[in-house]
């Protein structure tokens, strides 16, 4: 059940690594969160590609997933109300996205040396299943373990700033702690309940004298199509259509008839 | 004498060919017409979800949204009430659509109106006789509500969105995909005509999103 820390920057080499492999901005989009897990940070407001995009995001809200077209992106946070100036925010990085991927985006630490934590989002769960994982995003508190009260951890060793990759579980409802390595408790999750074909993220938050969490659903599946409805039973001069096409074709075996009898004649 | 009867010969040829060209030309009609410059979107920042506070509570818990099964579709501003069929997909995999013009399908097996997510309804455009039940649908203006109801709860979606897409280019993941908060996405048929695909060229797309109550 261990599973393996994904870094700040592991998770950044591998969104920047998109750019690198020369991912194709299409017409098609990639999703994009913005969630502020900066405890003293004033509410920002988050500018893309100099566009201000989400306004007055207070500590612990989530823009939800916003869709973006695949490609670069400029990304750049200012304290809510600030002046747009291009390179002046707090925070700017510039985010490669690729098309069909979903991307959670963090500004996280305390705000002298607030960072963004980049991680891709899993947007698929086996049916009747269900995924979790944990973030790391307070800024003083040690490394923790997530598990059952009493029982295995699903997640150790977690540490700032660092997201967890998913573990996949039965749905079912779980009572779960975020504990110390050596089992203290630091918070409690009694009665989670985790529901099937639901992929989730649960981030911990805030400095350590008042941990508290975020829980995000990422994803929940339904079903698709393969194609788009035909929703149309008339056709345009469908009679007129069939005239022109008839009329047109008699009128070309008559003129050609005229063409071969001339030639016979001659 | 035999000079003019090429003449004539050829100017039948060519009369020909005017003709069976025509014939390979997009067809305009009112539907492509009217969908020639359709589309327009929300453009003010997104909304942005506060966690409640809620110290005793587990703030896992609660996140996921319930949705109806919806039977009837309203959009009073186009003076549209229809019967909502519950489809899937035909058995070349596209979504299935009512075989008449008069009610609109929902996508079951897709995301339930009113939970988070893309609930998708379908709608002819037109039938073989004229008009049929989304032959508005190109009418409707941002801001325009579009009711959908089951026996016990009704849901009002706000348009945001709409867009004229040529079929080749919809991103079906996009369209039938999911979103954070709950959405409603109207579909009819747009554009022109292609005899050789026996269908429109384009798909209306509308968009909308819940209003919370």
């Amino acid at each position: 059940m261990k599973k393996i820390l994904v870094s700040f920057s592991v998770a950044l080499a591998l969104v920047f690594s998109l750019l690198a492999s020369g991912a194709m901005a299409d017409s098609h989009t990639a999703k994009v969160r913005v969630v502020h897990a900066s405890p003293d940070a004033p509410a920002v407001d988050v500018y893309v590609n100099g566009d201000l995009t989400l306004e007055e995001v207070p500590f612990k809200a989530d823009s939800g997933y916003l869709e973006v077209p695949a490609g670069t992106h400029d990304v750049e946070v200012f304290a809510s109300g600030t002046e747009y100036a291009a390179g002046e925010g707090v925070l700017q990085a510039d985010l490669a996205v690729e098309a069909g991927k979903a991307y959670t985006v963090a500004a996280a630490n305390l705000l002298e040396s607030i960072e963004f934590v980049v991680v891709e989002d899993s947007m698929e769960v086996t049916e009747g299943q269900t995924k979790v994982r944990v973030g790391h995003l307070s800024p003083d508190a040690p490394a923790v373990d997530v598990g059952v009260i009493g029982g295995d951890a699903v997640f150790s060793g977690a540490e700032f700033p660092g997201i967890t990759d998913y573990a996949e579980l039965d749905a079912g409802t779980y009572d779960l702690e975020i504990r110390l390595p050596d089992g203290t408790q630091v918070l409690p999750l009694e009665g989670t309940e985790l529901a099937a074909d639901t992929v989730y993220s649960v981030f911990a938050v805030n400095t350590v004298d008042s941990l508290e969490v975020i829980a995000l659903v990422d994803y929940e599946a339904a079903g698709s199509p393969d194609g788009m409805p035909t929703t149309g039973l008339g056709t345009p001069d469908q009679s007129q259509a069939i005239w022109l096409l008839l009329g047109g074709a008699l009128v070309l075996i008559g003129a050609s008839t005229l063409v071969w009898k001339k030639r016979f004649q001659q | 004498m035999s000079g003019k009867n090429v003449f004539n010969n050829k100017l039948w040829v060519l009369l020909a060919i005017i003709l069976l060209a025509g014939c390979q030309q997009p067809v305009e009609d009112e539907v492509s017409v009217r969908s020639e410059n359709v589309g327009f979107t929300l453009d003010e920042p997104a909304a942005v979800n506060i966690q409640q506070p809620a110290p005793t509570e587990n703030p896992i818990n609660g996140l996921k949204r319930s949705g109806i099964q919806p039977t009837s579709l309203k959009i009073p501003a186009l003076s549209l009430e229809a019967q909502v069929q519950h489809l899937g997909t035909t058995e070349n995999g596209e979504m299935a659509v009512p075989d008449n013009i008069e009610d609109v399908s929902w996508f079951s097996p897709g995301y339930k109106p009113g939970e988070n997510g893309r609930a998708v309804i379908a709608g002819h455009v037109d039938g073989v006789e004229g008009p049929a039940i989304f032959w508005d649908l190109s009418k409707l203006q941002l801001g325009d509500e579009v009711v959908v109801q089951d026996k016990d709860r009704t849901l009002k979606f706000k348009v945001h969105t709409m867009e004229s897409v040529p079929l080749d280019l919809a991103d079906i993941s996009k369209v039938f995909g999911y979103t954070s908060s709950p959405e409603l996405v109207l579909i009819t048929c747009s554009g022109t005509y292609d005899f050789d695909r026996g269908t429109r060229e384009e798909r209306l797309i509308v968009y909308a999103s819940l209003i919370e109550e």
